[in-house]
Formats: C-alpha cells, structure tokens, sequence
C-alpha cells in the first residue's frame, strides 16, 4: 500500500512538472517575436533601422499602417501584434511586409493586363488607379456594377485572372463573381475584416489615406522591379487628396 | 507547371465550380482551393516551401 501511495504521488509530481513546463514552451516563440518587434518598432530612441524590410519601419509607423480598429475577427488575430490599453488591436509589421513582397512575386507573374484592382472605398480609389497606371493593370473603382466578370452581355464585361480588392467587406459583390469564376483574390485586410473568400491576405490599414497611398506604391514599386518595368513614382504620387 | 486536381488544404478533388488554382506565393508551386475552404477561410499550407495562408 505504502509503495502505491509513493509511485501515486511521484506521478502526480511528474504531471504537475509537465503541466508547469508546457506553458512555458508554448509562449516562448512568441515572447521572442514580442522582443523582436518591441526593438524594432517601439525602441525608445526610435525604431532600429531595418535593411529586410521595404522601407524604413519609420515610414510604416508614420503612415499608419499597423493601426487596426477596436473589433477584430478570428481571421485576422494571427497576423495581430498587440492590443493597446484603449482596446486598438495593432497589426504585425513584419508580416505586412513579408506580405508584400509575396504578393509581388505572386502578381507579377501574372500578365498586368488581366490583373483588376478593385476600390468601393473612397480613400483606396486613387491608390488603386495610380497602381494600375504604374503596372498597367485595370481598375474598377466607386460601385461595381453586378455582373461585370459573369454576365458577357454586360458592358464592361472583363474576365481577368487575378482580383485584388481594398477592403472584402465593401468589395463584396467582387469577392462573390470572382468565386463564380474560380480566380484568386487577394485583400488588404484590417483587423475587422472577414477573409472568407480571400486566397491570399496582405494585412494593412486599410481605411487610411497614407496607408492605402503606401501599401499600393509598395505593390506597384515591387512589381515593376520583379518585371523590370521602369517605376519613376514617389510615395506621395499615390497619395489621394483630402 | 503540373495542374493540382486536389485541394490543399482539404484534399477533395477540384470538380465543382468555386474552385481556385494558383502559385504559391514563394515557390510557384501550383496550390488549389475547393469552394468551402475558400468559403470558411480554411489554411493552406504549401507543400514544398511551407507558405501558410490565406
């Protein structure tokens, strides 16, 4: 009875240990990525400069990129960074920029010309038409008339082969023919955002004048470097006007 | 680039529409999508490089 009791309470003991350790296991990637991007973009002299990524992590925080809103989807908590004391869910940099680069290699493969680039938001309009200027894409911009990918009796009928839409909320109704017809969508996605229906997701402010004008020059800067198309815009050139 | 019939992440075959096919963003590997994990934002891991999305 005594050895029972003994072998009882050193494999309660081992549990306890296993239980203790696990936590820890779990949350040390995170702390480290936590660390990582703490120096990086909240340092207190200012963030460390940065060769990886595509501009200075400066210019990021300055246009308010990483800003998300005070809802966030279980979609979108994977590419969260933090949450600010007043209940603002802040978005992860480091894959905003990863992202980027990845969907200008993945856009770029495609032919410009069966690319569409789509903006029901009003700040996203000019962006979108100075990115499909500068590539030579096409744009859809303001309301999206129904059928405008399904209905080859429509008017501006187009069928292309890639759709990237601003926000997949108000991009609904682009979202829904681009599924009818079996292409790959890619969104600009906040913290609010669904990604139902989205294939491929670029996580950004995406209700911002700067961080719309940055993520499109972005896109079109890196996409004509993939294709060796001479690229002669400044930031501010995509920029809307107030 | 060989056509993928089957869904990466659920692994159903590619027949009814809603289906998407397209390159992994790092490796140009062809990935596919069936119409429900699109629809329920199901990940996709790319089988080669290991790219997660959406």
């Amino acid at each position: 009875m005594e050895e029972d009791q003994v072998i009882e309470e050193t494999l309660d003991e081992q549990v306890e240990q296993k239980v203790e350790e696990a936590p820890v296991e779990a949350e040390t990637p995170n702390v480290e990525t936590t660390k990582e991007d703490t120096t990086e973009t909240a340092g207190p002299e200012g963030p460390a400069p940065d060769s990886t990524s595509l501009v200075p992590i400066d210019e990021y925080l300055a246009s308010g990129i990483h800003i998300g809103t005070q809802q966030k989807t279980q979609d979108m908590m994977k590419f969260v960074y933090r949450v600010r004391t007043d209940g603002l869910y802040v978005l992860d940099i480091q894959a905003t920029d990863s992202r980027i680069r990845q969907v200008s290699h993945f856009l770029s493969k495609y032919d410009p010309a069966k690319i569409l680039v789509v903006s029901a938001r009003q700040y996203g309009q000019f962006p979108a038409k100075m990115f499909s200027k500068a590539i030579g894409a096409k744009s859809m911009v303001g309301r999206f008339i129904p059928g405008t990918l399904t209905n080859p009796s429509n008017e501006g009928f187009f069928e292309p082969d890639a759709i990237m839409v601003t926000d997949p909320a108000g991009d609904a109704q682009v979202i829904k023919e681009a599924v009818n017809i079996g292409i790959p969508v890619i969104g600009l996605c906040d913290t609010n955002n669904m990604i139902s229906n989205v294939d491929l997701v670029i996580p950004t402010n995406n209700k911002g004048r700067k961080a719309l004008s940055l993520i499109y020059w972005l896109l079109a800067r890196e996409i004509s470097k993939e294709k060796d198309i001479p690229f002669n815009y400044t930031m501010d050139d995509f920029e809307a006007g107030l | 680039m060989e056509k993928v019939n089957y869904c990466t992440s659920c692994g159903v075959h590619l027949s009814d529409k809603g289906f998407a096919r397209f390159a992994c963003p790092e490796c140009d590997t062809e990935l596919g999508r069936c119409i429900k994990c699109r629809q329920q934002s199901n990940n996709y891991v790319c089988p080669k490089c290991g790219f997660m999305g959406p």
